[in-house]
């Protein structure tokens, strides 16, 4: 290998940097260090310009190695690794000093500021002096996909990626199609018939040639990495059970929610008062054409009550952002179902915030729904009437508007409770290897900017597993993910990232104790030669193992000892 | 003039090194003393890497890795938490302070508490002075 010669360039991010640290100092004490030829500053640059300098001088003084001191590495690393590799240097040959999110942002004295961007600029010139070349290696990538949940967004997925023609597995775990929503009658605002919209999708789906779909079946396992995963999945068969195992290179989860439990909640009284009932038990009813008491009779009060469950720091402090448009629904249902029935509507805020949800507010106003509006904090109280009242219940509210505390009557009250993470959801992010937020939902790769993928490389998420949402934005979601799989399926490869451990096998002692450390099974133990050795394409470069070697026989690429050894040497010289 | 300690960080890539940056984007103001080193995972960190920061003057190291049960690689973080405890045993005998060094859990999402853990510990090692064992313990490895 060469002599390291280290172009230094310091970015001022505008004024982002340069108004605290001074980047004309960083800038002359990089330059004195071991390797460096060149050091520069620049306004911007990750700009084309700033891009263009580091190229030119490549050329014109032979750098084999750059350092830039500018934001952070999560976020421009990509964009200075293609500059190399345009330029004609292995990208790795890069490294970046965090500058920005972790000094100038966050430090107010300018000397200060500036002796820790010289620190960690001096570590990244180090480091990079130790880097090796590393070559990036392609796969191909498995046209098949395999997609968990069979409910609207699964099967919305499944339909695009097979119609473009990729094989696509629907593992369910229910014994028929259509999740959620086939438990639904009709769908806010335009009143569809929720059971036409799945009998469309779950008719082509079973026809589709390209679609198999494993009806009380579960994903066991997934191994392997993007393009190339293994799913184990165990169907049950007369009475027993059966496992195979496909190839796929994308898995969607699309996995749903389950209802909160109205039972969590005792101040409406369900379970103890007979007509007080969910708004999926309501469902089933209006789906059977038969709303009625507990009694069997006509109710001729019906109350409904939003946000159970939800919006409140006992339970859930998110909006499941359906109800409010459901509720509506039901006021209208209710009374096309029972004219002259009345209908009150009490809430905390009414959320109309999508496409026609405002109209269908005005509309649900029109079919003389009596709306009331109560504060998070005090609830609503239910009571069974005496035997003088017309109705079954009494509802005392503490309506927010008039100010005034109101009774009114209810022969059936709906609550309407919100979603929330399937209880299994744990198991799933296991499975698969993602991340759950605090109220359990998926994690997406970016909540903006990439809101269909995870952290995990080949998996992506849709639907209500991913947060509260309505059947539009659910579907939009998994086709949104099956449009970011077919453009893999197009380009037929995968790049593997070069980053990964390897095991020196001159060193290793065959102890093994690496093989059961490694969460991905990626390390195999060759019983020939007594040692272990590292299966690239699962290693994730986690590190793990490295650490616990005893013989130091494992490598973390781009991440060695002396790599890091150097950089602690630059932060501390 | 006030004592200003070095400290180095190690922090894992997804969880706590993003959550140092997000005290950037949300310009959360905390003390300059600690520069952070990254590392792919928690499990990563060696304890010679600790080690080799105190003998090259360190007065401080901090460990930060994803909450138990949050790890991107799933447990890597349990093997730092098992790997510490012992670590710490083999710096009390080299006559290090238990508030040197420190494993805290920082998530991506926390960007305040890496604020309030740099600035907690910060103040800690000031409050010991400087590490009075990094000559004693370079002679020590020199030696062996």
């Amino acid at each position: 290998m060469n002599e390291p010669k280290i172009g230094v360039y310091v970015c001022n991010c505008g004024t982002n940097i340069a108004k605290v640290v001074d980047c004309d100092a960083v800038i002359e004490a990089a330059a004195s260090l071991p390797g460096v030829e060149v050091a520069r500053p620049y306004k911007y640059m990750c700009s084309n310009p700033g891009q263009e300098m580091i190229a030119a001088d490549i050329e014109e003084h032979g750098l084999n190695r750059v350092v830039v001191a500018a934001c952070s590495p999560r976020m421009h690393e990509p964009t200075f690794r293609k500059a190399l590799q345009k330029a004609g240097v292995n990208p790795y040959f890069l490294e970046m000093a965090n500058i920005r999110e972790q000094c100038s942002w966050v430090h107010d004295e300018p000397v200060a500021a500036t002796g820790k961007a010289k620190a960690l600029t001096r570590a990244a010139v180090l480091r990079v002096a130790k880097h090796e070349p590393l070559e990036r290696r392609s796969v191909d990538m498995c046209p098949n996909t395999l997609v968990m949940g069979g409910g609207i967004s699964g099967m919305s997925g499944a339909l695009d990626l097979a119609d473009a023609g990729g094989k696509v597995y629907i593992v369910e775990r229910d014994d028929h199609l259509g999740g959620n929503v086939a438990r639904v009658d009709l769908t806010a605002p335009y009143l569809d018939s929720a059971r036409d919209m799945l009998t469309e999708r779950i008719t082509r789906v079973v026809e589709h040639p390209n679609i198999e779909v494993l009806l009380e079946s579960e994903v066991e396992a997934v191994e392997g990495f993007v393009g190339n995963f293994q799913a184990r999945i165990r169907s049950k068969v007369d009475g027993g059970v059966s496992d195979q195992t496909v190839d796929v290179g994308s898995v969607i989860v699309a996995t749903g929610y389950q209802e909160f439990d109205a039972a969590r909640v005792t101040h409406f009284g369900y379970g103890k008062l007979p007509n007080v009932i969910t708004s999926f038990e309501l469902e089933r009813m209006l789906r059977e054409g038969r709303l009625v008491t507990k009694e069997g009779g006509a109710p001729q009060y019906v109350a409904i009550v939003h946000c159970v469950g939800s919006r409140t720091l006992e339970f859930h402090t998110y909006c499941s952002r359906v109800c409010c448009m459901t509720a509506l629904k039901y006021a209208h249902e209710v009374k096309a179902a029972i004219p002259g029935c009345y209908v009150s509507d009490i809430y905390i805020d009414m959320h109309a915030f999508g496409k026609g949800h405002e109209d269908f507010y005005r509309r649900s106003a029109e079919v003389k729904t009596l709306f009331l509006m109560y504060e998070k904090n005090d609830c609503p109280v239910i009571r069974k009437a005496g035997p003088e009242d017309d109705c079954e219940m009494l509802i005392e509210v503490n309506e927010t508007l008039s100010g005034e505390t109101i009774e009114i009557p209810a022969d059936l009250v709906i609550l309407m409770v919100g979603m929330e993470a399937r209880e299994d959801s744990a198991e799933v992010c296991r499975l698969v290897n993602i991340s759950q937020d605090k109220d359990g939902w998926f994690i997406e790769s970016h909540p903006k900017l990439d809101p269909v993928a995870t952290t995990t490389d080949g998996i992506y998420i849709a639907g209500t597993c991913a947060a509260p949402k309505d059947i539009p934005d659910t579907v939009a979601q998994a086709r949104a993910a099956a449009a970011r799989i077919m453009g893999r399926i197009a380009k037929g490869k995968i790049e593997i990232e070069a980053v990964f451990a390897e095991v020196d096998e001159d060193f290793c002692s065959g102890c093994r104790m690496c093989n059961e450390l490694c969460p991905y099974s990626a390390i195999e133990y060759d019983d020939e030669k007594k040692r272990s050795h590292v299966i690239s394409a699962l290693c994730k470069a986690c590190g793990a193992c490295v650490a616990a070697c005893p013989s130091g026989a494992i490598k973390a690429r781009h991440f060695t000892d002396q790599q890091i050894f150097a950089e602690i040497e630059g932060v501390l010289a | 003039m006030t004592f200003e300690p070095k400290i180095v960080g190690f922090l894992c890539n997804w969880c706590s090194y993003t959550g140092a940056d997000l005290a950037g984007t949300s310009r959360i103001h905390y003390a300059p003393n600690v520069s952070v080193i990254r590392v792919m995972c928690s499990a990563r960190i060696d304890p010679t890497f600790v080690l080799k920061a105190l003998k090259d003057g360190a007065d401080g190291v901090l460990i930060c890795g994803c909450h138990p049960g949050d790890c991107h690689y799933t447990e890597g973080n349990y093997k730092i938490m098992r790997r510490f405890p012992l670590l710490k045993k083999l710096l009390a005998d080299y006559g290090i302070e238990n508030d040197r060094v420190r494993l805290e859990w920082v998530s991506a999402s926390e960007g305040q508490r890496f604020a309030d853990v740099v600035n907690d510990m910060t103040e800690r090692v000031r409050a010991l002075g400087p590490s009075p064992v990094k000559t004693d313990l370079a002679t020590d490895m020199a030696e062996r």
